[in-house]
């Protein structure tokens, strides 16, 4: 997968806290892409617009709304969530987050451990665009208007699989349409305009 | 030197210096039908001297530099549907009688110097999202926007209507993706030779359409609507 920029959300109220977290983590070798919220309730308001790929909190936004941040988080099934912690808290709280990280972990500590989260994909940047064999045959198959199950069958492979490679055929080509991703098909010659 | 700073805008800010920093806002304020020519004037009396509701244009303007309205700032009360609906129409306006037939007419240039059969294909898949985008405009200034007026009269007889505020929430789609679509084809995936200008004219078309139509989804979305569904539930209750 090629995503060449990780996607982060900060929640944080500390204007201060802020601004050095997002600017430490724009200058690092990694690429970032930063937002900053307000609470936890502004990033979900948020969730359709845009996707994100870790989200930072600050655990005192959650103490004592543990329910509803578990509600949240269940809503939002695809991002990892980390606690930036700059006070004493509880360790059972903690232990509700995928990460830790601190305000007094190294810069370079605080960027590997959030890189590891995708260290593939962001490393993968430089590899082609191109599609996989399989992903190709999808595509051709979609331009042709089978639904997945029919996919499914003419491959032989499960309706999982399917849904699989046409998320990556997404992912990889920018395009989500399907008449954007017939053109796609007929500028790399998948299929031709008679087919 | 990495500036995170955009400006707020409020209401004693000098409306000249924000366009220098944001030249976007022209593009708002002949939405707003203010004229450009704004001498020093403060927001505050800009908007006086309009007749522009200024809590309208201090949420919609502070979109435009990049804040995304809260909750607080969002509580403009009925008397900004109007404006809100005003604003609408004049975008509508703007991207069916000049941003999309600009790019079709870019389209058609292409056709000089690049290959017939991918800019045919590129065409008829622009023709098609545009026949898409007209109909969702039409839809809102001939269904939606209606009814949402008919909302504020004093005794409106909603009781009868099929359309509700629900009803518009439910359909109302999507127009980024294809021109998102129609963007990405053009930045990475279609082979287009020389014709630098034109290409980046093209692209540079796409792009301000888009952050455009981003902007006004977002009004739709996190300000009208919110609004006049407050307004109505208000009215069937006082119907009980």
């Amino acid at each position: 997968m090629s995503i060449d920029r990780l996607s982060i959300a900060i929640v944080e109220p500390s204007s201060i806290v802020w601004e050095g977290l997002s600017n430490l983590l724009l200058k690092s070798q990694h690429h970032f892409a930063v937002c900053r919220f307000g609470s936890v309730d502004e990033l979900q308001r948020f969730a359709s617009k845009r996707q994100f790929h870790l989200v930072i909190v600050n655990p005192a936004l959650i103490q004592n709304r543990e329910c509803e941040f578990f509600r949240i988080r269940k809503g939002l099934p695809d991002m990892v969530w980390g606690a930036f912690v700059y006070s004493l808290f509880d360790s059972e709280l903690l232990a509700r987050f995928d990460f830790v990280i601190s305000l007094t972990d190294s810069v370079e500590s605080i960027v590997d451990k959030l890189s590891s989260f995708h260290a593939e994909s962001v490393h993968d940047a430089n590899s082609s665009d191109g599609l996989t064999e399989r992903e190709a045959e999808v595509l051709v198959l979609l331009t042709k208007g089978y639904s997945n199950k029919e996919i499914a069958d003419k491959l032989n492979i499960s309706v999982h699989t399917v849904i699989s490679h046409r998320k990556n055929i997404v992912e990889k080509t920018d395009i989500k349409s399907l008449p954007g991703l017939t053109i796609y098909a007929i500028s790399k010659k998948l299929i031709c305009l008679d087919s | 030197m990495y500036q995170t700073h955009k400006t707020y805008i409020k209401p004693s800010m000098r409306m000249s210096k924000l366009i220098n920093e944001n030249p976007t806002l022209l593009l708002m304020m002949e939405y707003f039908e203010i004229d450009y020519a704004v001498g020093d004037k403060t927001i505050e009396r800009l908007c006086a001297e309009n007749n522009v509701n200024m809590s309208v244009f201090l949420v919609i303007s502070n979109l435009y530099n990049g804040f995304y309205p809260n909750a607080a700032e969002v509580s403009v009360d009925d008397l900004a549907v109007s404006p809100i609906i005003n604003f609408l129409k004049n975008t509508h306006n703007f991207y069916k009688k000049d941003k999309y037939p600009e790019i079709q007419n870019y389209i058609q240039q292409l056709y000089q110097h690049q290959d017939k059969e991918d800019i045919a294909q590129i065409e008829r898949f622009f023709n098609e999202y545009f026949d898409e985008v007209i109909e969702h405009l039409n839809y809102e200034d001939e269904v939606a926007f209606p009814y949402f007026c008919q909302l504020l009269k004093s005794n409106p007889d909603i009781t009868q209507s099929k359309f509700s505020v629900r009803e518009y929430r439910e359909h109302h789609t999507d127009i980024e993706t294809k021109l998102s679509d129609l963007k990405m084809l053009l930045l990475k995936h279609v082979s287009l030779k020389d014709d630098f200008t034109l290409r980046r004219r093209v692209l540079y078309s796409l792009f301000e359409l888009e952050r455009d139509l981003n902007i006004h989804s977002t009004i739709e979305e996190m300000v009208l609507l919110p609004l006049v569904d407050e307004i109505e539930k208000h009215k069937i209750d006082e119907h009980r």
